[in-house]
């Protein structure tokens, strides 16, 4: 109830029946205290053939050949298989740990005409800073029907600003560098993380109970799960893509 | 004629609009009484819809009539809520002021023509159903128009440092060329929210889509055209730098290109 009437109060002119009506908010989450929650820890691995990602987006970049990725949409690491950039969440979950938004904005950066981070997971509310650190017109376009849209010219050290209410899994571009994207993944529950150059991730203070696990990558798709978690107890789970 | 008297009408009217938008919202606008638009869709909206516009935007609006098959640019496809034509900030839904000046000017270089041959009770009652399409209308609201300031006097260092900022500061040619053409660098692989080819305008042929007052190319860029690559420039300039901009913009006009 108490989003309900944050968001009247953002929403001050929309009318009434929009505000009550359910499934534009999916306002289905309660926030409770959680005392002995458990913990997963987890990976996520593609173990598909690694030699046909080619094109080489870092190439002029001087990075050690290690930590140069074959592509950015598909990073694998050549040590574990893991799988980076991958946003994993819980579906099902209607009660949990306080969403809490940050009051540090996230980032997405355009450097040398490239979206840095590739992917970004964040809370529903929370307000993402754009900048554009090239010396040369970039746009930043977004296609979205719920979270207003937005398609800015931003020349360099331009920061913009958007905020982001609605669970959607967004797609920013610039039309003027079309080789280069990011994802948003808005998302409306806290309990999700995002892969690192490993593959891992955590997610904490879930309550006890049995729970549908899910992971996108933009490239391999979704992997479903259903994991029991017990109070105070750290359960491992490993998502596995094949060859796509 | 009908057309500049109607043109003047509206530009008025959103004038007035601009000044009071930020005390007006939540508020019935003030401005009502010069236009009324019904805020239900009824009877006379369906039945001017039907006859009128679905053979090109479809009977569920999605653009897809069936005169519309091989036509560029497509009629709009109303499910998004992405309008070209706006008084508001980038993204933002059109007011119904906005929507009521493009049915009636019409989309010049396309074939979606100024719709005067009909009352102004029939083209104010399409606009109800045209939102309808949309679950944007149900879930947004339309910003605030943006401040539009008063016109700067054109004279010929206003047209060059608006040369400056469509070359050096905001690189317009990169889309619409050096000459204004639309044939500049990234115009090729243009395409709009729809995944259909558009081309950056060719400034050269003077007929603007959205109005060729200097108020409406200044809008333009201003805003931003929703639903397609060309940006809002919002951020980046001061109100005089927008009028230094915009007569650079008109200045690329080749009148002997506008007769034809
Ligand atoms: C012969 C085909 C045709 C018919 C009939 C037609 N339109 Fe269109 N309409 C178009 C095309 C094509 C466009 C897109 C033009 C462009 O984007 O350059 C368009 C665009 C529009 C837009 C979008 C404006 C914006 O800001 O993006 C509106 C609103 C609209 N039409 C309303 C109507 C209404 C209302 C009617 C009926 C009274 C109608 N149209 C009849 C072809 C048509
Ligand atoms: C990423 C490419 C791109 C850039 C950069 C760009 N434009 Fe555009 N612009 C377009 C496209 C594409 C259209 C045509 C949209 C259509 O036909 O619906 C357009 C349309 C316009 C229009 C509307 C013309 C009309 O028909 O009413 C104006 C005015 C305009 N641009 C001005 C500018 C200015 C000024 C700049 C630089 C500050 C600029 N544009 C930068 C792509 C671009």
């Amino acid at each position: 109830m108490k989003q309900l009437l944050l968001l009247c109060a953002f929403f001050g002119f929309l009318n009434w029946n929009v505000i009550s009506s359910e499934d534009t908010l999916a306002d289905n989450y309660t926030e409770v205290e959680v005392k002995d929650g458990g913990t997963v820890v987890g990976n996520v691995k593609y173990m598909g053939d690694l030699t046909t990602l080619s094109l080489n987006l870092y190439a002029e970049w001087e990075l050690p050949e290690i930590s140069k990725t074959a592509t950015e949409k598909l990073i694998v690491s050549m040590v574990n298989h893991g799988l980076k950039y991958a946003v994993v969440s819980i579906t099902d979950i209607t009660h949990g740990k306080k969403k809490v938004i940050p009051t540090i904005h996230p980032i997405i950066d355009q450097q040398r005409n490239t979206f840095i981070p590739h992917v970004t997971a964040i809370i529903s509310g929370t307000a993402i800073d754009i900048l554009n650190g090239d010396e040369e017109l970039h746009t930043v376009h977004t296609r979205t029907i719920k979270n207003q849209p937005f398609n800015l010219g931003t020349t360099y050290k331009q920061r913009i600003s958007k905020t982001f209410e609605y669970p959607e899994t967004i797609k920013l571009t610039c039309d003027l560098h079309k080789k280069s994207y990011a994802w948003i993944v808005v998302l409306d529950n806290p309990y999700f993380d995002i892969t690192d150059k490993n593959g891992y991730f955590e997610i904490c203070d879930i309550p006890p109970g049995t729970y549908k696990f899910q992971v996108w990558h933009e490239e391999l798709g979704k992997l479903e799960k259903e994991v029991k978690i017990n109070p105070k107890e750290t359960s491992n789970i490993e998502f596995i893509y094949s060859q796509y | 004629m009908k057309h500049k008297a109607l043109l003047n009408k509206v530009g008025l009217w959103s004038a007035t609009a601009a000044a009071s938008a930020a005390l007006v919202i939540g508020i019935a606008p003030i401005t009502a009484k010069a236009l009324t638009i019904p805020t239900e869709v009824t009877e006379e909206g369906k039945n001017t819809y039907k006859k009128y516009c679905s053979p090109c935007h479809g009977e569920e609006g999605k653009g897809d009539g069936p005169l519309a098959r091989s036509m560029l640019p497509k009629p709009r496809d109303f499910t998004r809520g992405a309008y070209k034509f706006r008084t508001t900030p980038s993204g933002s839904l059109p007011t119904d002021e906005d929507m009521y000046r493009t049915i009636s000017y019409g989309v010049p270089n396309s074939t979606m023509i100024p719709w005067d041959i009909l009352t102004e009770e029939q083209r104010t009652s399409v606009i109800p159903l045209l939102k309808s399409f949309s679950e944007a209308f149900e879930v947004r609201k339309p910003e605030a128009p943006v401040d539009v300031g008063l016109e700067v006097r054109p004279t010929e260092k206003t047209v060059a440092d608006g040369k400056k900022i469509y070359e050096e500061k905001l690189e317009c040619w990169k889309c619409h060329g050096v000459e204004g053409r639309g044939d500049g660098p990234s115009a090729a692989e243009q395409e709009d929210d729809f995944g259909f080819p558009i081309k950056p305008f060719d400034f050269t042929t003077g007929k603007f889509k959205g109005g060729n007052s200097s108020r409406d190319v200044y809008l333009r860029f201003t805003t931003g055209l929703n639903g397609t690559p060309m940006p809002s420039f919002a951020k980046e300039l001061t109100d005089e730098q927008r009028w230094y901009l915009t007569h650079y913009v008109i200045s690329l006009i080749k009148p002997e290109e506008t007769s034809k």
